[in-house]
C-alpha cells in the first residue's frame, strides 16, 4: 500500500516534470489566437503546422541546423580520433616523460572552458576565425576528457592481444584499428554520445564566437529568435520543438546507451 | 594545455581594449576586483548559486534514486525514469526560452497553477532563487542517473545480513547503502559543484544579470567584461577568479572526503 501511494508521488513528478515540454508542443501545433490559453490546453485543436512553415522567415533554420550538424560531427569524429591516438600512445607505448605529460593533461580536466575562451577569442581574431564554425569545432577537436576516459577503457584490454599481432608483423597502427578499438566499441559509443550532445547543446562557445545568423548553431539561433521583431511567440515555439524533439526522439531509440553513456562517463555536458 | 592558463595571467597584467596597443597595468586588475561591487556581487551569487544547486540536486536526486530503485511495474518504472531525464537532454538555449514563457506573469503556466501574480525573473528576491529552479529541473536528471547507478551497485547480500541482524529499513540505509555509495555521492557533489560555478546560460537568456544584478554569475560578468565592454586584461583576471574558486573549493572537497568517502 506505501509502495503504491510512493508510485503515485513519482509518476505525479514526473508528469511535472514534463509539463513544460508538452505546453511547448501543444503551443507550437497551435493557431496563434489558440495559443497560450489560460487555463492551459494539453491538446492542440485543431493542429496546425502552420508556425513550423513560418519558422525560416525569421532565420535560416536549415543553415543552423546543417552548421550545428556540422560542428558536432567534426566535433566527434575528431575528438574520438585523436583520444583513440593519445590514449594509445599515453597506455601502450614507452617514450620518455610519457607519465609526466600525462599529469599535465590531467590537471588540464580542471581547468575550466571559460578561463580558455579569452586568450582562445584572441587567437582565432589573429586567424581571422572568429565568426566562422571554424572556431567552434577547431578548439574541440582535443578532447582531455576523451582521452583519458579511453586510457582507462584501454587499459583494461589485455596486452597479450598486441603481443599476438606483433608476432604477425603488425605496426602500431594495424594493432590500434584492428586489435583495441573494436574492443574498446562500448567505450567508444559512450564518449561519442556524449561529445555529440554536448556540441549539439553548447551555447557558451558559439554564443561568443558566432555573430552572423547564416553562421549560427541552433541554440544561438533560438536565442536571436526570442529578439525578433514581428515573429509571434508561437513560431519561437515551433523553433524550439524543431531542436528539441530529435535529440528526444533519437534519446527514446537509443536509451539504454544514452544512460550507459552518461552513468561511465560520468561527465555533464 | 597550461597555455590558456599563462596566456591568461599574462593578459591580466595589462589593459587591452582587443584594437589599441596592449597597456602595461601590473596588478590594477586584481586590486580591481576586491574594489568592484559587482565582482563582489558576481561571486557571492555564483556561491549561492552553487551551494543550492549541490543540496537540492544530492538531496531530492537521492530521494528520487532510492524511490525508483524498488520493485515497481516496468511501465512506472520507464515512465519515471524517463520523464525525470528528459529535461536533462534539452539545450539550456532552449530550457531557458522555454521557461521564460512558462514564468510569465501574465500569461505561463506557474503563475496559474500557484494562483500568483509574482514576476519571478523580475525580481530582486525571487529572481536567483527561480534560476536555481530551472537549473534543478534542467540537471537534476544527471544526478538522478548518477547515484541510481551507484545505488545498483550495492549488493543485495550486505542489505540481507543487516536484516538478519536486526537492522531496520532506516539503520540500513545509514550503515549499508549510504558508505557504499558513498563514492558516487562523492564524485556527483564534486562535478555539480563545477557545473554550477561556471553557470552563464540561463543567466544570459533569461535575466541578463537582473534584475540590478541579482543574478549575474562570475562567468557571465567575465563575458560582459572581455566581449561586450571589451576590458579584456579585467576578464581575464575574472576567469582566473573562477579558476582558483573551482580549485580551492575542489581541493577542500577531496580534503574532507578522507573523513567520510569510503574507498
Amino acid at each position: 500500500m506505501k509502495g503504491k501511494l510512493l508510485d503515485l508521488v513519482l509518476v505525479l513528478g514526473g508528469v511535472v516534470m514534463i509539463a513544460p515540454l508538452v505546453w511547448l508542443v501543444v503551443n507550437a501545433l497551435s493557431e496563434p489566437i489558440d495559443a497560450f490559453q489560460l487555463p492551459p490546453r494539453w491538446i492542440p485543436r485543431p493542429p496546425t503546422l502552420q508556425n513550423f512553415e513560418q519558422v525560416p522567415d525569421l532565420i535560416p533554420f536549415a543553415q543552423m541546423a546543417w552548421n550545428s550538424l556540422q560542428i558536432a560531427v567534426l566535433t566527434t569524429a575528431g575528438a574520438l580520433l585523436t583520444s583513440a591516438l593519445a590514449a594509445y600512445a599515453f597506455n601502450r607505448l614507452r617514450f620518455p616523460g610519457r607519465d609526466q605529460i600525462f599529469s599535465v593533461l590531467l590537471a588540464a580536466l580542471v581547468v575550466p572552458v571559460q578561463l580558455t575562451v579569452v586568450p582562445i577569442f584572441i587567437m582565432m581574431r589573429w586567424l581571422h576565425l572568429v565568426d566562422t564554425t571554424v572556431a567552434i569545432w577547431l578548439p574541440a577537436l582535443v578532447n582531455v576528457f576523451g582521452i583519458f576516459f579511453l586510457r582507462q577503457y584501454i587499459a583494461s584490454i589485455p596486452r597479450e592481444l598486441d603481443e599476438a599481432a606483433i608476432m604477425d608483423g603488425a605496426g602500431h597502427f594495424w594493432i590500434l584499428f584492428r586489435v583495441i578499438l573494436p574492443l574498446a566499441r562500448p567505450g567508444l559509443t559512450a564518449l561519442g554520445i556524449f561529445v555529440f550532445e554536448a556540441s549539439w547543446n553548447n551555447f557558451f562557445w558559439p554564443y561568443i564566437f558566432l555573430s552572423s545568423p547564416e553562421k549560427m548553431t541552433l541554440p544561438v539561433g533560438l536565442v536571436s529568435l526570442q529578439g525578433a521583431v514581428g515573429g509571434p511567440a508561437v513560431v519561437l515555439f515551433a523553433a524550439i520543438t524543431l531542436v528539441v524533439l530529435p535529440i528526444l526522439v533519437l534519446f527514446l531509440i537509443f536509451q539504454r546507451s544514452f544512460i550507459a553513456s552518461i552513468a561511465s562517463t560520468g561527465l555533464r555536458a | 594545455m597550461a597555455g590558456p592558463l599563462v596566456a591568461a595571467f599574462a593578459l591580466s597584467l595589462f589593459h587591452w581594449d582587443l584594437l589599441s596597443t596592449p597597456e602595461f597595468a601590473g596588478l590594477d586588475n586584481f586590486k580591481q576586483l576586491v574594489t568592484d561591487g559587482a565582482t563582489v556581487r558576481a561571486v557571492i551569487n555564483t556561491f549561492v548559486f552553487a551551494l543550492a544547486s549541490v543540496v537540492t540536486h544530492i538531496g531530492i536526486g537521492m530521494l528520487l534514486a532510492l524511490g525508483v530503485h524498488r520493485t515497481m511495474t516496468r511501465g512506472t518504472k520507464y515512465f519515471v525514469r524517463t520523464a525525470y531525464f528528459f529535461p536533462f537532454l534539452v539545450s539550456w538555449a532552449a530550457v531557458a526560452l522555454i521557461w521564460k514563457y512558462v514564468l510569465d506573469p501574465a500569461f505561463g503556466l506557474a503563475n496559474y497553477y500557484l494562483s500568483s501574480t509574482t514576476n519571478w525573473l523580475a525580481s530582486p528576491t525571487w529572481a536567483l532563487p527561480t534560476l536555481i529552479a530551472v537549473d534543478w529541473w534542467h540537471t537534476i536528471g544527471y544526478t538522478f542517473i548518477i547515484l541510481l547507478a551507484g545505488l545498483q551497485t550495492v549488493p543485495a547480500q550486505l542489505h540481507e545480513a543487516a536484516r538478519v541482524d536486526g537492522a531496520n529499513a532506516w539503520w540500513r540505509f545509514w550503515g549499508v547503502t549510504l558508505p557504499v555509495m558513498s563514492p558516487t555521492i562523492f564524485f556527483a557533489t564534486v562535478i555539480t559543484f563545477i557545473g554550477a560555478f561556471q553557470i552563464f546560460d540561463p543567466m544570459v537568456i533569461m535575466t541578463q544579470g537582473g534584475p540590478d544584478g541579482a543574478t549575474r554569475s562570475i562567468v557571465q560578468y567575465t563575458y560582459e567584461k572581455g566581449f561586450q565592454s571589451f576590458e579584456v586584461g579585467y576578464a581575464a583576471a575574472l576567469s582566473l577568479v573562477l579558476f582558483v574558486v573551482i580549485m580551492v573549493v575542489t581541493g577542500l572537497q577531496f580534503r574532507l572526503s578522507r573523513r567520510w568517502v569510503h574507498q
